[in-house]
């Protein structure tokens, strides 16, 4: 470890100057309506372990307390919010607004550069629950506008910044429309934002998607097989799985029940007789994962796509993503009512980011030359995370945090 | 100062006159680091072997007659010091500079140094303490045999229970690589420091990463190998570090000692 290495990461540069750059970001949250708030540095580590993926987690100062309680150092600080709003409300469900500015904290190797030292500091907003009349796409459209707006009040322009969007719905809507059992759907959208797994995946699917059968008797799959679309499918295919762990010794000792292994079974052995993606549905696939257009594009395109699908696809009418299209054009025409520039939004249908619990819109702020993995904000909408934390039900949320280092090192020159 | 940090940041060395009195103030120091340390297991078969392949390469160790003694001496060099150390402090002394060689396994050092390339090096392999570091899931799990199905898995496992996957290990490191290289991203691991095969049937986890030679306890705890599961093949190794502090002098005896159990390597 270089000696400058560890002088980047123990030190705020320009703190002073940090402080009151983080008061004109806070000052423009503030002016939207949003709660200041000051969440715990110090977290209980198995709600963020559970709800942010292994990536994050292998990068999370995580420590035993004296008491014998696993904390760690918050990573980020909207799981913080999220758990500080269900102390407040325990249902989870009732609309708030909040806004942090505050330390966040993330191993780095060696290698990392001082775009990225271990200790640094947010900037951002949650918006938890509905908001009467309002709806998701005017909030993932308000909450990227006032990201712009607090980049520019600290004095960046938008004339300046790179901003890129992915859609994780979108992709769920595309998957939905086109032909294929509900299980290579759910597959495939598990699969956004990794796309060289999402291809190997579809590739595979659209050849040999019986090749997880390949180790298993087929006297078993042909047992299983049969069941299909029977109305006793259910409960012989448990029985089936029953008889085989009895003959081969096998107890269930874990977490994972027999209706799990009995279902998953049931899939592979469906899949084992099953027909190959279509090509043409692949096609439509492929087309809309090589997607990359300007957000006010992006209707359009899908437009042409969902047309001639219906041509490749030999379906009279195309695909049905009318829906999805009609959220695309609400959500551009919401930005541009917010004064945001839709057309200055690159969407790429392959872009997703590196924590796992976003779920629909998503986007990041960077600036012209920049690696994508220093981006100056990010934020997107998140529908799954308050129950992560503790809610009962879903709760829709959409936020955004700003690393207020990297926007001083772009207004100062340099970097941080 | 004659301490050695780093090669590359070394002062000029000293005159002759400066390292006299500099001898008398910071005289501890110096003995310290003008020994060479060479660790070796404390206990078992490891030791026995470890012993017999140091006496192979011309090296005669021996231990204090008090049998609980964690300091040997070697015949053949006089400056190099035994030091009798559990395996997995031996890793870490190699890769922190606190031995100058030792003996362990490889499974260790990849775990405990990141960047272990840049602090220690391999002498080489010395044929003994085979074992292998693998992913082992339940037996009953019969719908999951490659790492690609444990990632399918991993994408089901969380709406359906509510949580990740847990990993049972004491190689975080080793398996975040591994895992990360086979794409499994939805996991999370629970560092267990003993007994881990037992962790799936107490319920403290799914599946577990683990050390094996023969399978034997993973069988008898039902638990069987992914069949592209194998993270490393692991041996024991004889390691030269590359961040341990030499004294003035010292460097060529400590090059000396690596030509002896390199040589050997042709011998044997």
């Amino acid at each position: 470890m270089s000696p400058a290495r560890v002088l980047t990461a123990e030190t705020a540069h320009g703190f002073d100057r940090l402080e009151a750059q983080a008061q004109r970001i806070l000052a423009a949250f503030g002016s939207t309506g949003h709660e200041p708030v000051a969440p715990a540095a110090i977290q209980p580590a198995a709600v963020f372990l559970d709800a942010i993926g292994e990536a994050l987690r292998a990068r999370t100062y995580v420590f035993t307390d004296p008491g014998g309680a696993e904390l760690c150092l918050r990573p980020d600080l909207t799981v913080p919010v999220c758990r500080l709003h269900l102390e407040r409300d325990p249902a989870g469900a009732r609309y708030a607004r909040y806004c942090y500015n505050g330390t966040a904290f993330r191993f780095q190797p060696a290698d990392a550069g001082i775009a990225h030292p271990r200790e640094f500091r947010q900037a951002g907003i949650e918006q938890i629950g509905n908001r009467t009349g309002v709806t998701p796409e005017r909030a993932d459209a308000e909450c990227l506008a006032i990201v712009l707006d607090a980049l520019a009040a600290a004095g960046l322009s938008p004339a300046r910044l790179v901003i890129t969007a992915g859609d994780l719905g979108l992709a769920q809507a595309i998957l939905a429309a086109v032909d294929m059992p509900a299980r290579w759907r759910r597959r495939l959208a598990g699969l956004h934002g990794r796309p060289a797994a999402f291809r190997a995946e579809l590739a595979r699917l659209s050849t040999t998607p019986g090749s997880q059968a390949a180790h298993l008797p087929s006297a078993l799959l042909d047992q299983l097989a049969a069941t299909h679309d029977t109305p006793t499918a259910r409960a012989d295919q448990l029985a089936i799985v029953t008889a085989h762990l009895e003959a081969h010794g096998l107890d269930i000792q874990g977490a994972r029940t027999l209706d799990d292994l009995a279902t998953s079974l049931a899939a592979i052995a469906r899949d084992a007789v099953a027909r190959p993606l279509d090509a043409p549905v692949a096609a439509v696939i492929e087309r809309y994962a090589a997607l990359s257009c300007p957000l006010t594009e992006l209707a359009a395109a899908l437009t042409d796509l969902a047309k001639d699908a219906g041509i490749e696809t030999g379906m009279e009418t195309g695909i049905d993503i009318a829906a999805a299209i009609a959220s695309v054009e609400t959500r551009t025409r919401e930005l541009r009512s917010t004064g945001a520039d839709p057309g200055r939004i690159a969407f790429s249908a392959e872009f997703g980011r590196s924590l796992a619990y976003y779920t629909g819109f998503m986007f990041e702020i960077g600036l012209p030359g920049e690696p994508r993995t220093s981006p100056i904000a990010g934020g997107g909408r998140y529908d799954g995370l308050m129950r992560a934390c503790g809610a009962p039900i879903d709760v829709p949320a959409v936020g955004a945090a700003i690393h207020t280092e990297r926007l001083l090192a772009a207004l100062v020159g340099g970097r941080p | 100062m004659s301490v050695r940090l780093n090669p590359a940041l070394n002062p000029p060395a000293p005159t002759p006159g400066a390292v006299g009195s500099g001898r008398q103030l910071i005289n501890t120091t110096v003995i310290e680091t003008s020994r060479i340390v060479l660790a070796v297991p404390s206990k078992g078969r490891l030791m026995d072997d470890s012993l017999a392949a140091l006496a192979a390469s011309g090296m005669t160790v021996r231990r204090p007659a008090n049998a609980r003694g964690y300091r040997g001496t070697c015949d053949e060099f006089p400056e190099v010091e035994i030091a009798f150390v559990s395996a997995a402090e031996i890793a870490r002394h190699i890769l922190s500079g606190a031995a100058h060689f030792g003996i362990t396994g490889e499974d260790l050092v990849r775990e405990y140094g990141a960047d272990d390339e840049t602090r220690a090096e391999i002498v080489r392999p010395l044929g003994f303490g085979h074992a292998d570091v693998v992913v082992a899931v339940p037996d009953y799990w019969v719908d999951i045999a490659t790492m690609a199905d444990l990632d399918r898995l991993a994408d089901v496992f969380r709406p359906r229970y509510g949580r990740p996957l847990r990993v049972a290990t004491k190689y975080l490191n080793l398996t975040r690589r591994a895992f990360a290289r086979h794409g499994v991203s939805d996991y999370r691991l629970v560092e267990s420091s003993g007994a881990t095969e037992g962790t799936p049937a107490a319920g403290t986890a799914d599946l577990i990463v683990d050390i094996t030679s023969t399978g034997e306890t993973l069988r008898a705890n039902n638990l069987r190998v992914l069949t592209d599961g194998i993270i490393l093949k692991s041996q024991a190794m004889l390691f030269r570090s590359r961040s341990a502090p030499l004294a003035d002098g010292a460097a060529s005896i400590a090059d000396a000692v690596a030509a002896r159990l390199t040589a050997a390597a042709v011998v044997v």
